[in-house]
């Protein structure tokens, strides 16, 4: 295999599959963090003009963590769709950009495809795209979902309502989601992170926002964030889970320090499909972020972007709902800036979508990083044009348990009239049935107290 | 002629002939759109006041077509301002000596780098490592540690306070106190070389917490047992929101110094240290991610 290439007559020779891909990635500090990065802006494109001329076999033939050393790149490999894999593994992920760009690849061609790609294969071409070429590719794949209603199909947007409370005070939670859903947020979940991981506050949690949907009639879907051994004990409580969640990493070890394994995942979703609220058929929620890996020390050396798309290699097995990238909420040592965020969020969205996942971005910064309000809201508006299935909703976006900036309930609604976007359709029809929203704002917009 | 060439000339002769857009219509004077402000318990509405006896999230803030009040915009951009500037504050080089503590400095040399290299944070640089050994007391039961951490501001604000509280309270419960250091660029871990090197049975680092917006003055404490390099998260006790509107200083210092002899009792800390016995002592100290409720202020007024 070649892996050296010459710009203006200085050659650079990289030693593995594993390297090129690193370098090839756009500047992102957690790479330098790791010591793997490209040394300077001309050997990442000496990285990148190699990584072009590698074919799609030779990424799965060398995946960044060996199938001996990690139960995910065996999931990936023994349970790859050979078919798929087949019509696409001659080509170099040169031709693959080229490929996926043509106007005579449409949705329904990159969802036949989408089960015989490796996570590898999806970072590498990432590498390769702008923005814009990111943007183009994401908003052909079709990736619809159903729980009690419908999501990522085309001309939507949707929102995770997340009302967050420091102490799960749940009529403080209740306070903030009726805000939420009087400004037409909440389609993909309402979902919240609670501040005590235990299966009696996850339940009593559950039972009171299903207490809200069911006296309000609204079609959508309740979780509670807390870790999936304590939700496996809350279904045993009985509680009413329209989705079970699960943060993961891009690898065992990155998995070991979030407390799961395939083995754990494999037997969660077996109980959750038969306890769960929704009828489904998807049920699960994912939360994923560049950078995890290595915050474990469980990286092997391989850039946080390639470890990223082996996060959706592992949620596909799962069939999920939801999956979300937290694309700046791991700080500025992973991430430092706007644009750095921005282009991660760009290519979260990508690589999932192109796996057929139903990506969704919590488009979000840390006060330690060295983002802005207004690049934020940018970012937002490019993922909804890029065909983002949902964004997170909070109020003025401020969230106040985990002390960081994401979407407003406000930003929901103005994205979605700014492209001519439009809620699930389920919820979409009890937003103009309740006065809230047809289009723009109605009569009760903006009005909690238009909730019972 | 083409038809083509025929097509253009006239649209062209069209749209020469006539403004593109109609007139705009004359208007009255522009009625000034209610009084929207930022909710205080003198101005906010029925769901307001409600909410704010539950949580602090900004929430019966109305709206303007879709998007916030200009009131709210200038509230939401202060407390963003306020926890930016909160962050890149730095500590001065001389705080630890005005303070009468041994200064410290991690391998970090400056503050993007501190930003960027948590593994430069978490180590001395050879200097202070000599100065640590020289210096200070060996063999102590509680090391104290004050640092900036991710927010200077708040070190310099009731960190010394905290400190000095803390070292009251562990020698009020006859526990021994190592020479009190303040390190600059410092992250959590730090504690754990610091203590290895003194020798300490407990290392307790006080520093500026991750500022959430407008607030950029709370201060968080971690505890560890056998310190040394090569600890975990999973082998720390920590409490958050040390302040004013959250746990008060003088209250947490308390806390804190049970927690430490509940280390040195039972030989351990983090996921195996058991607090059972210790809640009502302990109170928020028992948490290992708790954060207490805060009234949320209005920060901007402005005069004529």
């Amino acid at each position: 295999m070649r892996l050296s290439s010459t710009i203006r007559g200085i050659g650079y020779v990289f030693g593995s599959v594993k390297e090129v891909l690193a370098k090839a990635n756009a500047p992102k500090s957690g790479d330098l963090l790791a010591g793997i990065a490209a040394r300077d802006p001309v050997e990442r494109v000496a990285a990148r003009a190699v990584l072009s001329e590698l074919t799609l076999r030779e990424l799965r033939e060398h995946p960044v963590v060996p199938y001996e050393e990690d139960e995910l790149t065996r999931m990936v490999e023994d349970t790859l769709d050979e078919q798929a894999f087949r019509a696409v593994a001659h080509l170099t992920v040169g031709q693959f950009r080229e490929w996926l760009l043509e106007t005579k690849t449409t949705g329904p061609v990159l969802r036949s495809i989408a089960k015989g790609l490796t996570p590898e294969m999806a970072a590498g071409v990432c590498k390769l795209m702008s923005n814009l070429d990111l943007m183009v590719v994401s908003k052909k794949c079709e990736v619809v979902v159903r729980a009690r209603n419908t999501v990522g199909l085309l001309g939507r947007l949707s929102s995770r309502l997340q009302p967050n409370h420091p102490t799960d005070d749940v009529q403080g939670i209740l306070m903030s989601l009726r805000e939420g859903l009087s400004y037409g947020c909440g389609d993909a979940v309402l979902g919240v992170n609670p501040a005590t991981d235990t299966p009696e506050s996850t339940a009593e949690i559950l039972k009171a926002l299903t207490e809200v949907m069911e006296r309000n009639a609204i079609p959508t879907q309740q979780c509670v964030l807390s870790h999936v051994t304590v939700q496996m004990k809350a279904l045993e409580l009985g509680a009413p889970m329209g989705l079970m969640f699960q943060s993961l990493s891009g690898t065992e070890g990155g998995n070991r320090a979030f407390g799961i394994s395939l083995g754990l995942m494999d037997e969660a979703y077996a109980m959750m499909k038969a306890k769960r609220y929704a009828p489904g058929p998807n049920v699960m929620y994912f939360e994923t972020g560049q950078g995890s890996a290595l915050s474990s020390a469980a990286h092997h050396g391989a850039d946080q972007l390639t470890l990223e798309a082996r996060c959706y290699g592992f949620a596909r097995r799962y069939e999920p709902f939801l999956v979300n990238t937290v694309v700046g909420f791991i700080g500025p040592e992973y991430l430092e800036d706007g644009p750095q965020i921005t282009r991660a969020g760009l290519e979260d969205h990508f690589m999932g979508k192109l796996l057929g996942l139903p990506m969704g971005c919590d488009a979000c910064f840390t006060y330690h990083a060295a983002m802005s309000q207004d690049e934020l809201e940018g970012l937002k508006v490019l993922l909804a044009a890029a065909g983002c299935s949902y964004l997170m909703s909070l109020p003025v976006g401020d969230d106040i348990m985990l002390n960081y900036q994401s979407t407003s309930f406000h930003d929901i609604p103005s994205v979605q009239a700014l492209l001519g976007k439009r809620p699930a359709p389920e919820f979409d029809a009890w937003l103009a049935e309740r006065g809230i929203w047809d289009g723009g704002p109605g009569e009760r917009f903006g009005d909690p107290e238009v909730l019972r | 002629m083409s038809a083509t060439r025929e097509l253009i000339a006239g649209l062209k002769a069209r749209l020469e002939a006539s403004s593109p857009l109609e007139p705009p219509p004359p208007l009255a004077k522009v009625e000034a759109p209610p009084h929207r402000i930022f909710p205080t318990p003198r101005t906010r509405g029925r769901f307001a006041a409600k909410a704010a006896a539950h949580t602090t999230a900004l929430v019966g803030i109305g709206h303007v077509g879709t998007r916030y009040a200009t009131d709210v915009v200038l509230q939401f951009q202060a407390e963003l301002a306020v926890a930016h500037q909160a962050v890149y504050t730095e500590l001065p080089e001389s705080f630890a000596s005005q303070n009468g503590l041994l200064p410290l400095q991690s391998r970090v040399t400056g503050h993007r780098e501190f930003l960027l290299r948590p593994d430069l944070g978490r180590r001395l640089d050879d200097a202070s490592l000599a100065r640590l050994k020289a210096e200070a007391k060996r063999g102590v039961d509680v090391q104290p540690i004050l640092a900036d951490g991710l927010s200077a501001v708040a070190c310099m604000g009731a960190g010394v306070e905290l400190l000095r509280a803390f070292v009251t309270a562990c020698e009020a419960r006859g526990l021994t106190v190592g020479t009190p250091v303040c390190a600059r660029f410092a992250r959590v871990w730090l504690e754990d070389e610091i203590g290895e090197v003194t020798g300490a049975r407990v290392a307790a680092i006080l520093l500026g917490e991750r500022p959430g917006l407008g607030t950029g003055d709370g201060l968080s404490a971690y505890l560890v047992h056998a310190p040394k390099l090569g600890k975990t998260d999973g082998d720390r006790n920590m409490m958050s929101n040390i302040h004013a509107r959250g746990t008060p200083p003088a209250d947490a210092a308390k806390r804190l110094a049970v927690l430490a002899s509940a280390m040195l009792a039972q030989g351990t800390s983090g996921v195996s240290l058991d607090l059972g016995k210790l809640h009502g002592e302990l109170g928020d100290a028992g948490g290992r991610g708790y954060r207490a409720p805060q009234e949320r202020v209005r920060l901007v007024e402005v005069r004529k």
